[in-house]
């Protein structure tokens, strides 16, 4: 361990949730002695933390304000659908999010087998300059891009807006890979070579092949920032029929802060592709994606 | 020693590190023939081609622009430094920097301290702890849109849940987004909100590679709880917290919808970050000049925490 040991930060934000000064008494293999105490701390925590959560699910299926409905109702969703652009931003969202995962992956997979098996100056200056570039403001390039892209009629575009999500996410994807192609041994690729296969042939054929969890876990991280990204279509994406879900349900939160239920019912077709790839996929998602690969190269 | 990312199926088979990097035995440059370099080049190729245009080409620009007193229709006059001094002499821009900072230090420190608090809550055995794991990672995974929009359901009329349930516990009606210091704390802990599950996931991952049976032996020599904690297990994840910090650092500087869905950078400004600032300057104000000059000013700093950060990692990899 070559890292200093950072002092324990005495003066740390008071936050309105259990504090962790109660927690650290509760560290080593207690066994059962604290199991219950510790059960009904985090169900406590995990119910005060997903209180925003539940409320927007929870309003999204009570009656509006107008509706005669009783108990839970599909309504809401049903007039989101029918009165409001909503399918169509769905269908943006997902042909963006899609492109986006797929040329990322194609992109960063090659890029971070180089990263994991070249060995020269120019290879660990290029990893660097992606690690560099992964932690600029967005900002900084939004503004030049738009000048480029209103010349190239990609300004309110979907094109226009993958294209730069391939951008932003191919630094951290190519870390990524590289990580994970770090785990595989060389001698697999060694054993190929011998046998007369080519090196673009070993990685296609012997890498790649054993790299499913690497490649889903990028694609997950690819899939959230294409599908929640604010930033980037806030500058881009102008016309009502352009826009993709996070525009949408911010427009249509501004047009109608009054009506909730509708808000939220839209804000819940928002939340659930992300929430399905989590719960089907969690074991695939490497540590905050970005920090399991940096912690792990 | 390496840390693993054992949850994620990620663990390391590391057979002999050699020096000067990661994976791979010494013999590798043998291999390098002429064949490989050729394959290697196109290989990086796409890579490379997206660098430039995403990444490259833009800073250069802004470069261009952040000197220039054009638009975004025109490149305008060269006007060298003015831009940054406009910037540099503006209250505006001293507040941004000030509120960022604030932002920062609470957003790394606050979601690293509750991180941690769950991850050791979480790191035994107890009942439905998978459930609670997923559970609680998803305000990270929950886009920001739909839970600035759940915040704002919660707490930004005096009507609003929160307000209400202040009020009748007789505390008054705290307005959480209309009085600029509330609207600064609220917007800190929305982002702490955000990001505590990043924090825990890291955490978890350091302490999972921990041999439990080290605790055994401490607990034998008589180390109380407080001692194993400073003495074993902050030892053990302090590089991954290093780098966790770095890594939320440069989230919560470019964070933008965050503070901008919540708050919309107000009231009156004091919510507003450099980014809010940046975003406004160009994109309200048509000063794109002086806007752009922000986003520089910014992308420095960022360049030297994160280069920092680079050294770290890789000085930790060769151990």
């Amino acid at each position: 361990m070559s890292a200093a040991v950072h002092a324990h930060p005495e003066s740390g934000p008071v936050l309105g949730v259990a504090g962790p000064a109660k927690n650290l008494r509760v560290l080593s293999e207690a066994g059962h002695r604290g199991q219950w105490w510790r059960f009904v701390a985090i169900l406590a925590i995990t119910a005060i933390v997903l209180v925003p959560i539940m409320v927007t699910v929870v309003l999204a299926f009570t009656p509006g304000p107008t509706s005669t409905a009783k108990g839970l109702t599909f309504e809401n969703l049903a007039n989101v659908f029918s009165g409001t652009l909503a399918a169509t931003w769905l269908q943006n969202s997902l042909i963006t999010t899609l492109a986006t995962v797929t040329v990322s992956v194609a992109v960063a997979a090659p890029a971070g087998y180089v990263l994991s098996r070249g060995r020269s100056k120019a290879v660990s200056g290029y990893s660097l300059l992606l690690f560099v570039m992964q932690s600029l403001p967005i900002i900084t390039s939004v503004v030049p891009l738009f000048i480029l892209f209103a010349g190239m009629g990609l300004v309110d575009n979907l094109l226009g807006i993958t294209i730069i999500y391939v951008g932003s996410t191919m630094t951290v994807a190519t870390w990524m890979m590289a990580a994970y192609f770090d785990s595989i041994p060389i001698s697999l690729e060694e054993a190929s070579w011998i046998d007369g296969c080519s090196v673009f042939g070993s990685f296609t054929k012997v890498v790649l092949r054993n790299s499913l969890p690497g490649i889903l876990s990028t694609a997950i991280f690819a899939f959230l920032l294409a599908w929640n990204d604010y930033l980037v279509a806030i500058v881009f994406l102008r016309s009502n029929e352009i826009f993709t879900l996070p525009m949408g349900v911010q427009s249509f939160f501004q047009q109608n802060a009054t009506d909730w239920t509708s808000v939220m019912a839209l804000a819940v077709v928002m939340m659930l592709p992300p929430v399905i790839v989590f719960a089907t996929l969690n074991k695939y998602f490497s540590v905050g994606g970005i920090g399991g690969s940096l912690a792990g190269r | 020693m390496a840390l693993t990312t054992a949850q994620s199926g990620l663990s390391r088979a590391r057979r002999g590190v050699a020096p000067g990097g990661p994976g791979g035995p010494a013999n590798r440059k043998s291999k390098l023939s002429a064949q490989t370099s050729r394959t290697f080049f196109w290989l990086l190729l796409p890579s490379v081609i997206l660098l430039v245009l995403i990444h490259g080409y833009p800073l250069i620009h802004a470069g261009v622009q952040a000197t220039h007193d054009g638009s975004l229709i025109q490149t305008g006059n060269f006007v060298g430094g003015e831009n940054f001094a406009t910037v540099l002499s503006s209250p505006a821009f001293w507040k941004a920097a000030q509120f960022t900072l604030m932002f920062t230090i609470v957003g790394v420190f606050g979601s690293w301290l509750v991180g941690l608090g769950l991850a050791l809550l979480l790191r035994t055995k107890i009942p439905a702890g998978g459930t609670f794991k997923v559970l609680l990672l998803l305000p990270w995974v929950v886009p920001i849109v739909v839970s600035s929009t759940a915040w704002n359901w919660l707490v930004a009329t005096p009507d609003s849940l929160i307000p209400s349930l202040f009020r009748n516990l007789g505390l008054g009606t705290p307005l959480f987004l209309a009085d600029p210091n509330l609207a600064a704390i609220t917007v800190m802990v929305f982002k702490v909100w955000v990001s505590f599950p990043f924090m825990m996931m890291m955490i978890s991952a350091a302490l999972a590679s921990v041999d439990t049976t080290v605790y055994e032996a401490a607990s034998m020599d008589g180390a109380t709880r407080w001692q194993q904690f400073s003495q074993i297990t902050l030892p053990l994840i302090a590089r991954s917290t290093y780098i966790s910090w770095i890594l939320m650092t440069i989230f919560c500087v470019n964070d933008f919808p965050t503070i901008y869905l919540l708050t919309g950078g107000g009231p009156v400004s004091a919510t507003t970050s450099l980014v809010v600032l940046a975003y406004r300057t160009v994109f309200q104000d048509f000063a794109t000049g002086p806007g752009v000059a922000i986003a520089f000013l910014m992308t420095m700093t960022l360049v030297v925490i994160s280069v920092l950060l680079y050294r770290q990692i890789r000085k930790s990899s060769v151990e």
